[in-house]
Order: structure tokens, then C-alpha cells, then sequence
């Protein structure tokens, strides 16, 4: 009872923060939820089930696309398309998944990048279906069930998202489920040995998280009201293995903090560096590698662990 | 027929490229078993120094081109000293020095982006601009001159796997690493020479593409796609593999732009699907390995 | 020693890796309760035997039948289902969990499959539950004290035993043990031992491959003895000890190596 009160709570507060914030700050904290959402995600895909995919972004892509198509294109009720569009990206990732886990070793990863870039291409060439180069604006988020959600409100949408991103992943970690993806991850033959049937963990966990950054990409959909190519690109896809990486990954707090630093920092090195923010994400990366393999959660942990 | 064999060249003289690239992975993936997402940014870097040293100094070619692979063998060795051999020694899992090169990926990319800017930087053709006609076979002396250099390559990379002792510790490591320790064979010194021959090796290839698609910052990863892609059609068992693979993507790539009824912005998606086709229907590649690799 | 039909009964089984025959023609059978120690030089074949059980190699050719079905073509997770787990001669933990969860993980058969069950009300019962047989099971191979430790600290022998808890929480009816006494220091050895009755004394099948005769011949109930992939002996322990052949084969060496 007292968890089912603190999320709760923690839903109010989220959803009731833009209202101090102002417009441009309440923009930006409501794409910093977004890439929480994302990274918890991919924290499960890359740190738990320990697949090295580049796919999430563009699946991400796939939901934001695919509401929009579905919506103003093929006129179907708001509803019915992100239950269409979720279909779509689980089945999209069961294509690509039932081939490439399969595979061994690092092949999975050259399997994401060849999907991701190429639908990159399918934007660019789709069309009046895609919107070309272009992309898809000028749309306006219809009215569910006669309340209109767009402006401020639209954060509470973005607020139940994240948090409930983030409770689906933590039931199914704390299972035998999440169990499994550890236990594939750490060593496949032993988790085998225990009955554990691998190749299809990690089919399940790449198409349920895939399915996640479909739902998240359909409510990024209406955050700016346009979805264009250059935005699912491969730059974000690196970009959210460095949060998770950065900030430890296998751990949900580790993925928020992650994607929480490395969302802001380009705004307070931008007044230093102007737009070279991305070097320092290299460099980051590289050292969270190098010198701290268990990211910034694991420096937290140590200094818990001695009492000051 | 003369439509034909113009496209020839030029199909092969992108294939080089990509068969370079391809070799470049190669040589580091058959010791270590390590994927290199930077190779495609070795290759900018490359691509770079050409303009810097041969476009906007005015070195000599041959020069310039000496001081640039001598350049390209010591980022390579530093590429493992940094981000390679702390976490070997660590006995970190494989995946750790594969993302910390794709770190280095980043890293090389936005620093030259700092250093040179966002503009494409035109480098000099070594042989002018003009064409070259051997029998039926007509084209730009560059295309003439990156076959004539990846021929030279592969045939040395050849020589050096088949001929050479060296080489045959190289193989030896490949196929089991703990019994080419117990032989005596120095593991990190092999590692080290794989990365430096592979940063040369690719950035010879950015040096020679450079001139007909200019050096520009993000040319890195899509090289990158290409070459692995000309891999996995090779097969990473064998050298001839990865020029195989490089000559078979560009004609699929130039036969598909020049005759297929498609769009031409789809042609980019040729070596996609032809990655996935072959990571799904034949994941070791056209060219099998000599012998199987331990697990 | 128990007379009812076999649970585990292997014929001609043979495992050829291109022109090597690693394993030819072994048959043995293994009754509920039972403890086979499985013996012979290194290279003689009781690993190669383990890993065709476990599903992790297919047989050349040869039968294994397990509670009367067919095992050969079965992969090594379908195997694990069936009641068949196996530890392994190097300890395999998984790394990046506590010492609870990785008994956990050898209990996967025994949650009921399908995600919509997580998060149903039953699924966060059938969790605690799972948890209370994983604690008595570290309880019973004697780490109660590491439970939520991290495996990292483990030492050496600890993990021996984590390896036993672990396929024992699948609730096995036949375990397969990969040299469990080996690196032991003899205290160990002797709590292992009883460990090892009592499992047995459950009703489960044991198959053990041992080096140390000092160990396995007071212990196990039957002893088969490999040499150059063939079944040279098979009989009580103290038939064993006074079998030419095999003193031969493996005791004479093994004497001589002391």
C-alpha cells in the first residue's frame, strides 16, 4: 500500500512541475522524461539482457511515425493507432530479433545499425507517407474521449509514461524473467543448464523493450508535433548506450542518472565549448569504461558502502 | 557495353575501398575478436591528413603519403594503448574494449570537427584529374590508382599471412589464443601490431577515397557500415575474403543505382539488406575459414 | 539398492569429434536414489558422457532415455525441464547476481511460465515462495551465511557448493555432479560428502565423475569405470577396488601418481 502511495505521489509531483517551470523549461523536462523512459528501457535490453543493440532509437522512430501515419493518414482513432503502433514495433522487433540472436558474438550489433540505417532510409525515401527529408508537422493531437491533452497536461501523459516504463521494467526484473536475462547475460551455458531457454530470453526481452521505445516514440509524437528523419538517427541511438553506460549500467537508478547528466550537460557546456558537447560524451564514455566499469551508480555505491 | 565497363572501374575502384576497409577489421577482429567501430573514423582521420599535409601544406605525394601511414600505424597503436589494452590486462569481458573504441569513435570524430570545422575539405588527386584508357577498360586515373594500391595491399597481406612467421603467429593467435601463449607468441605485442596495421590499412583507404568524395567529419561510419558489410559477405575467415566481399557490394551497390527501377535514394539501402540478408542466410561468409576458431 | 525401473538408462552411446572417438558404446542405467560414480583417467570420456546427457553435445549415435523418454535430440534447457541439472567441473556463477539469486535462476523451470504471470497476484506468492526453498536449499549445502553476498566474494569452495544448490533448486531427479570434491580441502570434502547422501537419501538420482577414490568409494553406491571412451568395469565399490582391469587402467596410475 505504502509503494502504491509513493508512486503515486511521485505521479502528482512530476505532472505538477511544469507549472513553475514556464514554457521552455517545461519543453525541455518533458523531453528529459522522454529520454529517461528510453534509457530505462535500453538499460533493460543492454544492462540486464546484456544485447548490444543499436535499434532502440529507431524503434523509437517506428512508434513516433507510426502514430502519426496512423492517425492523420489512415484516419484511425487515437486508441486503435498506438495499439496498432505497439503491434507494429513488437512485430518489427520479433523480424529483426528471431534472425540476429541467433547469431553470435557482436553480429547482433552490425544486424541494429544496418536496421536503424535503413530506416533512415525508409524515412528519406518514403514519400508523402513519410514526409521525405521533411518529416511529418503541422499536425495537432486529437482530442481522447472529448478531453484535449495537449500543452501542460500533456506532461501527466509523459509523467504516467515514464513511471510506468519504469514499474513494468522493475516487475519483470525482479522475476524469473529478469532472472534469466542476468543469468543469459553473465553465462549462457549455465543458464541453459538450468532450463533456461536462451535464444528465446533474449527474443522476449529485445521485443518487449522495443515495443516500450514504440510507446515512448508515439508520445513523443506530440510533443513538437513534427517527427523528421534527422532526429531518429544514429548520433541519439550512441547517445543513449553512453547515459546507460555513464551511468551504470544493469541498474534503473543508473540509467535516470545517466540520461539525466548527459541530457543537461550540453546546456551548461554549451557557454564553454559552443556545440562540441559530443566530444565530451566520447571522452566520457571512454573513461566510465576505463576507470569505473559499474558507471556513476557504482561510485555512489562505494561511498555508501564507507560511512562517512 | 562501354556504358558497361566505365561503371566497371569505377564499381571496382569503390569496391577497393571497401575491401581495404574490410581488411582493416580483419586484421584486428581475427587476433582479438574485437569488433572496431572506429575504423570507419581512422579512415576520416586519413582522409584528413591528406588534405592537411598534400592539400594545404603541398607536400609531395609520395611524402605526404609516407608521413601519413607512418601517422595512421602510430593512432593505431595509441587507439589500443588507450581504450584497448588497460581493460585486456583488467581480463574485462570482450564487450568492454568494443564499446570503448566505439568511445573513440567519438572521440575522433568531433575532434576533428574542432580542428577542421564542419566543411567537406577537397584533397588533391596525386595523378591529376585525367583518364586513363587500357584497352576497353577506361577511367579515372584515381580509380586506376586505388585498384593498383588495394592489388599491391592484399597481395602483401597475403605474402605476410601465408610467408612470414610473424603472420603465422597471427593465425596461430586467431585460432586459439591460450595455446599461442603457451607456444610463446607475445599476445599484446600481436594485439598491438593488429591495431596499428589496421589504422593504416584504413586510413590508406580514406586517403585514397578522399579525393573523389572530399574529407568531411562524418564520412567515418557510413565507410565503417560498408567495409563490415563487404566482411560479413567475405567471410572473416580469410584475407581475399574482405576484397571479395568490398568488389561484390560496389557492383551490387552501382548496378543497383544504374539499372534498377527504384529510387536513387534507396541504393543506400543496398548494403543494408544485403547485411542482413547474409548475417541471416550466411553468417560466416562466402570464403570459410581454413580452420574452425576455438571457442 | 532399489529394484524398480531404471530413471536414467543410456545404450551404445558413442560420441566421435571428426576422426577422434571420444566416447564408444557405454551403457549404463541409474535408479531414484541412487549414487553412480563415474571414474577413469583424464580424456577417458566422463565429461564428454556429462555433456551428451545435458544436451550440451549431440551423441554420434546411441540412446539416452530418461524416466522412459528419449533425451538424445532434446536441447539443454528442455533437458533441465525434465528434472535433469548438472554442475559444472569449473564453477560457472553467474557474476553479476548475489548468491540468492543465482540459486534462483537454477529454480527457472519451476515458476510458471508466460510474462502476463508476472504480473498477476499469484506471481509475487509464487516469488516468495521461491525464495523460501532457494534459502533452505543454501541453508542445506551450508551458506547460509553467504546468501546475499555478492558471488564475486565467494571463495573457492563455496562456489563448489553454490554449484550444487544451484541445480538443485530446479528440483532435479537426476544431478549431475562434474568432480565437486576436486580443490576441496578434506573438512570440505567430508561435509560434501554428507551433502551428497542426503540428496540422494531425497529420492534423486546422483551421478558423479570423481578422481579421488578416497572420496567416492565410501560414498557412492555403484562405481563405472571409463577408459579410452569404453566402459571397462561396472559394479559395487568394493568389486571395483579388486578389478584387475581397472586397476590397470586408472588405479595403478593414480597409485603411482601419489
Amino acid at each position: 500500500m505504502r509503494t502504491w502511495a509513493a508512486w503515486v505521489g511521485a505521479a502528482l509531483l512530476m505532472s505538477a512541475l511544469p507549472f513553475v517551470l514556464g514554457e521552455y523549461h517545461g519543453d525541455l523536462y518533458r523531453k528529459l522524461l522522454l529520454w529517461i523512459a528510453l534509457a530505462l528501457s535500453y538499460n533493460f535490453l543492454f544492462g540486464i539482457s546484456g544485447q548490444v543493440a543499436f535499434s532502440h532509437f529507431a524503434f523509437y522512430g517506428v512508434g513516433a511515425y507510426a502514430v502519426v501515419i496512423l492517425v492523420f493518414q489512415a484516419g484511425l482513432p487515437l486508441p486503435l493507432a498506438v495499439l496498432a503502433g505497439v503491434a507494429l514495433c513488437a512485430l518489427l522487433a520479433l523480424a529483426v530479433a528471431l534472425p540476429a540472436t541467433r547469431l553470435e558474438g557482436f553480429y547482433l550489433a552490425l544486424a541494429t545499425l544496418a536496421f536503424a540505417q535503413l530506416f533512415i532510409v525508409v524515412l528519406n525515401e518514403g514519400g508523402a507517407l513519410t514526409g521525405g527529408t521533411g518529416g511529418l508537422a503541422n499536425y495537432r493531437m486529437p482530442k481522447v474521449a472529448g478531453v484535449d491533452l495537449s500543452g501542460r497536461p500533456y506532461t501527466a501523459v509523459i509523467v504516467l509514461l515514464v513511471l510506468g516504463t519504469a514499474a513494468l521494467l522493475r516487475r519483470l526484473d525482479r522475476s524469473w524473467f529478469g532472472r534469466a536475462c542476468r543469468a543469459v547475460r553473465d553465462n549462457p551455458e549455465a543458464a541453459a543448464a538450468m532450463g533456461v531457454n536462451v535464444a528465446r530470453t533474449k527474443v522476449v526481452a529485445f521485443a518487449v523493450t522495443s515495443a516500450l521505445a514504440g510507446v515512448a516514440g508515439m508520445a513523443y509524437a506530440f510533443v513538437d508535433n513534427t517527427v523528421n528523419p534527422p532526429i531518429f538517427g544514429l548520433e541519439n541511438a550512441f547517445l543513449l548506450l553512453f547515459m546507460v553506460i555513464i551511468g551504470g549500467a544493469g541498474r534503473d537508478a543508473g540509467a535516470v542518472i545517466g540520461a539525466v547528466l548527459l541530457y543537461l550537460l550540453p546546456f551548461v557546456l554549451s557557454p564553454l565549448i559552443g556545440h562540441h558537447h559530443a566530444l565530451v560524451f566520447g571522452v566520457l564514455m571512454v573513461a566510465a569504461i576505463l576507470l569505473q566499469p559499474r558507471g556513476l551508480i557504482g561510485i555512489y555505491d562505494a561511498l555508501k558502502r564507507r560511512p562517512a | 557495353m562501354q556504358d558497361f565497363l566505365e561503371l566497371a572501374v569505377s564499381a571496382a575502384a569503390s569496391g577497393c575501398i571497401y575491401g581495404l576497409i574490410a581488411l582493416a577489421y580483419l586484421l584486428v577482429l581475427r587476433p582479438t575478436g574485437i569488433i572496431n567501430f572506429a575504423i570507419g573514423e581512422w579512415a576520416m582521420v586519413g582522409a584528413f591528413a591528406g588534405y592537411l599535409l598534400l592539400g594545404y601544406l603541398h607536400w609531395r605525394y609520395p611524402l605526404g603519403a609516407a608521413a601519413i601511414l607512418l601517422f595512421m600505424l602510430l593512432l593505431g597503436w595509441a587507439t589500443e594503448r588507450i581504450a584497448v589494452r588497460p581493460l585486456v590486462e583488467r581480463g574485462a569481458p570482450l564487450l568492454a574494449p568494443v564499446l570503448a573504441l566505439l568511445g573513440m569513435l567519438v572521440v575522433f570524430r568531433e575532434s576533428i570537427s574542432v580542428l577542421f570545422g564542419p566543411d567537406p575539405r577537397q584533397v588533391p588527386y596525386p595523378l591529376g584529374f585525367g583518364r586513363l584508357e587500357l584497352g576497353p577498360l577506361v577511367g579515372s586515373y584515381q580509380n586506376f590508382l586505388m585498384i593498383g594500391v588495394t592489388a599491391a595491399v592484399f597481395i602483401a597481406a597475403w605474402l605476410f599471412f601465408e610467408r612470414t612467421v610473424w603472420g603465422k603467429s597471427f593465425e596461430a593467435v586467431a585460432i586459439d589464443r591460450r595455446a599461442a601463449a603457451l607456444m610463446g607468441i607475445d599476445l599484446s605485442r600481436v594485439t598491438a601490431v593488429s591495431f596499428a596495421a589496421g589504422s593504416a590499412v584504413a586510413g590508406l583507404a580514406g586517403l585514397l577515397a578522399a579525393p573523389n568524395i572530399s574529407a568531411h567529419f562524418l564520412m567515418g561510419v557510413p565507410l565503417a557500415i560498408q567495409g563490415f558489410t563487404a566482411l560479413v559477405i567475405g567471410g572473416v575467415g580469410r584475407v581475399e575474403g574482405a576484397l571479395l566481399g568490398g568488389l561484390l557490394l560496389a557492383f551490387a551497390e552501382e548496378l543497383t543505382v544504374r539499372y534498377a527501377p527504384i529510387p536513387p535514394g534507396y541504393a543506400q539501402g543496398v548494403p543494408l539488406i544485403l547485411l542482413m540478408i547474409f548475417l541471416v542466410v550466411r553468417p560466416k561468409g562466402l570464403l570459410r575459414a581454413p580452420e574452425a576458431r576455438a571457442a | 539398492m532399489p529394484s524398480s525401473a531404471a530413471l536414467l538408462e543410456v545404450s551404445a552411446l558413442t560420441k566421435r569429434f571428426g576422426g577422434l572417438t571420444a566416447l564408444s558404446e557405454v551403457d549404463f542405467r541409474l535408479h531414484e536414489g541412487e549414487i553412480l560414480g563415474l571414474i577413469g583417467p583424464n580424456g577417458a570420456g566422463k565429461t564428454t558422457t556429462f555433456s551428451l546427457i545435458a544436451g550440451a553435445l549431440a551423441p554420434s549415435s546411441g540412446s539416452i532415455r530418461f524416466a522412459g523418454e528419449q533425451m538424445v535430440g532434446l536441447a539443454p534447457h528442455a533437458i533441465a525441464a525434465r528434472g535433469v541439472l548438472r554442475t559444472f567441473q569449473h564453477n560457472r556463477p553467474f557474476a553479476g547476481m548475489p548468491v540468492l539469486d543465482n540459486v534462483l535462476v537454477g529454480a527457472h523451470t519451476r515458476f510458471r511460465q508466460g510474462l502476463w504471470r508476472i504480473f498477476s497476484g499469484s506471481a509475487a506468492r509464487e516469488e516468495q515462495e521461491g525464495r523460501q526453498r532457494a534459502e533452505a536449499l543454501i541453508d542445506f549445502v551450508g551458506l547460509g551465511e553467504a546468501r546475499n553476498a555478492d558471488v564475486g566474494t565467494l571463495s573457492f569452495g563455496q562456489g563448489r557448493l553454490l554449484e550444487i544448490a544451484r541445480a538443485l533448486a530446479g528440483e532435479p531427479r537426476l544431478i549431475l555432479l562434474d568432480e565437486p570434491a576436486a580443490g576441496l580441502t578434506p573438512a570440505e570434502c567430508e561435509r560434501l560428502a554428507e551433502i551428497i547422501r542426503g540428496i540422494a537419501a531425497r529420492g534423486i538420482a546422483v551421478l558423479l565423475i570423481e578422481h579421488d577414490m578416497r572420496f567416492l568409494l565410501p560414498l557412492a553406491h555403484r562405481i563405472a569405470v571409463l577408459n579410452f571412451g569404453r566402459k571397462i568395469a561396472d559394479g559395487l565399490p568394493e568389486e571395483i577396488r579388486g578389478d584387475r582391469a581397472v586397476r590397470d587402467a586408472y588405479l595403478g596410475e593414480h597409485a603411482a601418481r601419489r
